[in-house]
């Protein structure tokens, strides 16, 4: 009996990691905002490595990363871990979409995969940002692109 | 020998019954034995994502698999064929033949090859459960960063391939230095160097180039592994590293690895052509040295898996030179066995066929391969079908074709029992056809400009009738491989019984009986000549001194081969298994946490502690005696 | 200079029954120096390769031939005389080093004629990979600027073209076989290859290092034009986007320079400003769409706006839900933007 509880629970640890590891490539995708904090939608992508690393690339597409990126001082450092306007997905991703003329541009899709890029920056150290910055140095930033990784 | 010398003999060689044997066995037959049938699973596991992707391919447009399922599919595909199943079966080969051609009972390190199998094992599961969980690594065999770095694969796919290398590199490793050191160190008396089976040179050659290529690839894969999990730099060119650090590292390995694999077939082939030639190898010393030249040479070449990334002109062509020279020593072996078959007396059985089919595959891939030597050409050729068509040519004409004969020559030996020919006739004929037909196709593919890695092409460029002839080709092939494996099986009970040698064998693993006791041999043999078994016309001479009472085998020297002294050799142990599991705990775990290393090298220092623990008091006669005083 | 003349050496090449010797992405129909060396090198390696491989089956059918009359119960050879065998080796010993060392020769002189040609270049060409597409630019012989545009290279009759080619994020493979070898780029290097083509017309190339997961829709167009025709274009890749002209148009062109779209993508003159993805501003010049996924036409276009991972499962670019008309409007416009 115990041996099967510590299996079923083993399973469920592994079958938790597959989800976090999927990679979400077609179609169907979110379009309307969450609805409040609990909305399941939020674990698909809170929990995606794939996810989350899409929205760091939109991170510098949308010039997130002009204002926000890694170096930022208050009040504009996102991995500081102080939730000013509220930690909670739903108000996350409504600080996105109401950034101004900036977040009007972000579709749908985007700001989810932002919200869960933001919310798990206060987690990782700056040397990995910094890390995950140095391979993306020829992504473009809104506007700027510096040219090709020389 | 007296049968109750005889009976205390097999007493002491024998394995604990049951489960506990199973696990606890340092035999190297039933180690062999479980290498090669995990490796044939793997064969059939990854031939069926082949049939996978051929089917994908087979017309435009398909979207049968979409393109991350695919991916997943070439990579795991190559990734088991390269790490879990071609090195690996030369490996097992290696480990159930070399005593039995030495006349020894056992390799120099036994419990370091079940150790070796274990390790293995942890590989196969390190790269196969996760794919049972839908998390397969998809970026190829190869994992060039920065599409491996941390930024564009997120999650631990990549991960898990890097890491299931280093399982399969360390049981690389220790099989190929208990190989080494049983060639060198263990030879029957009187089989000097100059008088060593060809079989035995291929191994020796291949296991030392194992253990020079592999520790770049256990580099390269933990650099990336900790470029991903704690920052580093090594293949960030904006934070000073280098995206060509990784492939220079990797292909270091990569080249050495495909000789690796074709090698111990050149001592399948050398085997299984004496034999059936009924005639010594034409050649000897030419062969020999052509395998010590493709050994050496093969450490110069891996740049010619990288003519395309924009390196300067003159140092492609220093290796445009190296990777044609490479195709001198390998011609001159094709015509030292065509010249023994020439000059014998060539029977054709089902051994023979696959070596002939060798020699018509395998030359087409080497040739496709000196014309992507020339590093302009190969602008046009690498990354295409015509790479994928040369590299299958060569791996599955040059190393499996002579690996399924090699399995049908000594099946006997192993069994008692011989595979039925008419089967294995059918079963050669749908391989060799089907595969031939599956990638002959593919050379002209490439130079219609169909790219490697593609899960689907337009209509327009009018590739799709040689696809779906390719998807034809392999679909027939992998029928051939399920009527080989039914024939392999159903000959364990019907096959007609063997006596010790039903060919007419030439080396000295003819002589123990069919299937060999776990003792082997009962007498050591000592060997007068190339094929002792041909000039032992009345009877092989043998010698005897070795103990029955204890587990013992002979030490010989390096060069000549003349007894030095009789070394106890180990028996079943459960440390190699407990260590295996320890190891794969720290390996698994380094993949989360650096911290792995530190907190799992201690469950792992314990084992092998216990692992070596000394059994017995030191010598106290003898060369290595502890001196009193 | 003398220029390879490709007619010459396909006659000695054998003939391909099944393949087609043209095409727009071959290495076997050479537009272009470079492929016609490339060519001439591969012809001679199927001579030598040919007549090896003969020799090889000779020997091998020959072997077979003889054994047809060996009784089974022979007993094995132990000492044999091999003083023919050991000529013939040396003999085929020659004649493999002889064959390798002319294949390593016109391996030599080929790279040599390369390296030749890349210091003649007339026109510069700045080609980035992206995963997936593809950042084109070429320097304007006037005004020394970069004129940018994606997916679609042109290139003039007769003259070299340098292409710098280099990588925004992982590693892709620029090549175009009618026309010359690929040449990867790299990351952390500028690499560089040069493309003359003799020939007008329309040619493929397409990504040859696996870049992820659309690496089989990474393809763009290259045309060759005459010098006329491609001053001509180059002068129409210059100017800034069409204006609107009518209601529906403006309306299109609101939603493109003043919406999502402008976020990633530029259109020259507007205020869309994007450099994250392809420069749109003369989008209908081009014949193809996503890099060389889909055709460039208003009902594609409408359907890649709307679901792009629906044509390419995994691209970058977002699903832009917008309202019929919009949608309409943003179609019509988009295809005045030759």
């Amino acid at each position: 009996m115990r041996g099967g509880r510590a299996a079923s629970l083993v399973l469920l640890l592994l079958l938790a990691a597959c989800s976090k590891e999927k990679r979400v490539l077609d179609a169907d995708q979110p379009v309307t905002d969450p609805v409040g904090a609990q909305d399941p939608r939020t674990r698909q992508f809170q929990d995606n490595a794939y996810q989350v690393a899409q929205g760091g690339r939109y991170f510098a597409w949308y010039g997130c990363s002009n204002c926000h990126g890694n170096g930022a001082q208050e009040p504009l450092d996102l991995g500081d871990g102080r939730w000013r306007h509220g930690s909670t997905p739903d108000r996350v991703y409504a600080a996105i979409a109401g950034h101004g003329a900036l977040g009007a541009r972000i579709l749908p899709e985007q700001r989810w995969q932002l919200a869960a890029y933001v919310e798990q920056l206060p987690t990782l150290d700056t040397a990995y940002r910094r890390r995950q910055d140095t391979d993306q140095v020829g992504e473009a930033q809104a506007g700027n692109w510096s040219g090709p990784i020389r | 020998m007296t049968n109750e010398q005889k009976a205390e003999l097999t007493r002491t060689w024998a394995d604990p019954p049951g489960l506990w044997g199973f696990l606890t066995t340092v035999d190297h037959k039933r180690i062999a034995a479980r290498y090669i049938c995990s490796t044939i699973a793997l064969l059939f596991l990854a031939g069926m994502l082949a049939l996978d992707m051929r089917l994908q391919l087979s017309q435009p447009g398909m979207q049968r698999m979409d393109p991350q399922e695919y991916n997943e599919a070439f990579s795991l595909h190559g990734s088991t064929m390269l790490f879990l199943v071609s090195v690996p079966v030369m490996e097992a080969m290696a480990l159930w033949l070399v005593p039995l051609m030495l006349g020894q009972r056992n390799v120099a390190f036994p419990r370091l090859s079940a150790f070796s199998y274990w390790l293995y094992l942890g590989g196969v599961l390190m790269l196969w459960v996760p794919h049972a969980l839908n998390i397969t690594p998809d970026l190829g065999w190869f994992e060039y960063p920065p599409l491996s770095g941390p930024a564009y694969s997120p999650g631990h796919r990549a991960d898990i391939w890097a890491q299931m290398i280093t399982f399969t590199e360390v049981a690389a490793l220790a099989a190929s230095v208990n190989i080494v050191a049983t060639i060198l160190k263990m030879r029957p008396p009187g089989m000097t160097l100059a008088r060593m089976p060809l079989f035995l040179w291929a191994m020796l050659i291949a296991s030392l180039m194992t253990i020079l290529a592999l520790p770049s690839v256990m580099l390269v894969t933990s650099m990336l592994i900790s470029d991903r999990l704690v920052a580093t730099h090594f293949f960030a060119p904006a934070g000073g590293g280098d995206v060509l650090l990784f492939q220079h590292l990797f292909w270091f390995f990569g080249h050495p690895e495909v000789y690796i694999i074709f090698v111990p077939a050149i001592g399948f082939v050398s085997a299984i052509v004496e034999v059936f030639a009924r005639r010594p190898m034409f050649g000897y010393r030419a062969m020999v040295l052509s395998m010590v030249a493709i050994g050496v040479l093969a450490f110069g070449l891996w740049v010619h898996h990288m003519f395309a990334v924009g390196l300067p002109r003159i140092g492609n062509a220093f290796y445009t030179a190296a990777s044609m020279a490479i195709a001198f020593p390998a011609g001159i072996q094709i015509f030292c066995w065509i010249a023994t078959l020439w000059s014998g007396r060539p029977r054709f059985d089902t051994p023979l066929l696959w070596i002939v089919a060798f020699l018509v595959t395998f030359v087409v891939g080497g040739l496709s391969g000196v014309m992507a030597a020339a590093a302009p050409l190969d602008l046009q050729l690498t990354d295409t079908y015509f790479i994928v068509a040369h590299f299958h040519y060569v791996l599955v004409g040059g190393a499996m074709f002579p690996l399924f004969g090699a399995f049908c020559f000594w099946y006997p030996k192993a069994t008692g029992r011989l595979m039925s020919e008419a089967w294995g006739k059918l079963a050669f004929w749908l391989i060799a056809g089907g595969f031939n037909l599956g990638f002959f196709p593919m050379h002209l593919l490439g130079l219609m400009g169909m790219p490697r890695r593609v899960y689907t092409y337009p209509a327009e460029l009018g590739w799709g009738t040689l696809n779906l002839v390719a998807t034809i080709g392999s679909a027939i092939a992998v029928l051939g491989g399920v009527v080989f494996v039914v024939n392999a099986l159903v000959s364990l009970r019907r096959g007609k019984p063997a006596g010790p040698d039903p060919w007419g064998g030439a080396t000295l693993e003819w002589a123990a009986p069919s299937p060999p006791p776990q003792h082997n041999f009962d007498w050591m043999p000592v060997e007068t000549s190339l094929a002792p078994m041909w000039d032992a016309k009345d009877g092989l001479a043998v010698m005897e001194g070795l103990a029955t009472g204890s587990r013992e085998v002979l030490v010989t020297s390096l060069v000549e081969a003349e007894p030095e002294y009789r070394q106890h050799s180990v028996g079943p142990s459960i440390w190699p298994l407990v260590s295996g599991l320890a190891v794969s705990a720290l390996f698994v775990g380094s993949i989360f946490t650096p911290w792995a290393l530190v907190w799992g090298a201690l469950p792992v220092g314990a084992a092998l502690t216990l692992w070596f623990w000394p059994t017995r008091p030191r010598a106290t006669a003898g060369p290595f005696a502890r001196r009193s005083g | 200079m003398v220029r390879p003349d490709p007619m010459k050496w396909r006659v000695l090449l054998p003939a391909f029954a099944v393949t087609s010797c043209s095409g727009a992405q071959t290495p076997l129909d050479p537009v272009g120096d470079q492929a016609s060396q490339l060519f001439s090198l591969l012809t001679l390696m199927l001579w030598v390769c040919g007549i090896a491989y003969a020799l090889v089956l000779a020997f091998l059918g020959w072997t077979l031939w003889r054994a047809r009359h060996v009784l089974e119960r022979d007993p094995p050879e132990v000492a044999p005389e091999d003083r023919r065998l050991n000529h013939g080796l040396r003999i085929w010993a020659g004649l493999v080093a002889v064959g390798l060392i002319i294949l390593a020769g016109g391996s030599y002189v080929v790279d040599w004629a390369l390296s030749r040609a890349e210091r003649e270049a007339a026109l510069e060409v700045r080609v980035t990979g992206h995963q997936w597409w593809w950042r084109i630019e070429y320097r304007d012989p006037a005004t020394h600027q970069w004129i940018e545009t994606a997916n679609e290279l042109h290139l003039p009759q007769g003259r070299t073209a340098l292409v710098l080619l280099g990588s925004a994020d992982v590693i892709h493979s620029f090549w175009v076989p009618n026309v010359a070898g690929k040449m990867d780029m790299v990351p952390g290097r500028i690499n560089q290859v040069a493309l003359t083509p003799r020939r007008l017309g329309w040619f493929r190339g397409q990504c040859a290092e696996f870049c992820g997961s659309q690496h089989a829709h990474m393809a763009f167009d290259v045309y060759v034009d005459s010098p006329a025709q491609f001053a001509a274009w180059l002068t129409a890749q210059r100017q800034p986007a069409t204006a609107a002209t009518d209601p529906v148009l403006a309306r299109g062109a609101q939603v493109v320079t003043q919406g999502p779209c402008a976020a990633c993508h530029r259109l020259r003159g507007t205020p869309a400003t994007g450099r994250a993805g392809p420069d749109i501003t003369h989008l209908a010049s081009r014949h193809a769409l996503a890099a060389g996924t889909l055709p460039l036409t208003r009902g594609a276009i409408q359907g890649w706006i709307a679901q792009p991972k629906a044509l390419k499962p995994g691209t970058m670019m977002p699903a832009i839900p917008l309202s019929a008309a919009d949608a309409d409007a943003v179609s019509r416009y988009l295809v005045t933007l030759k």
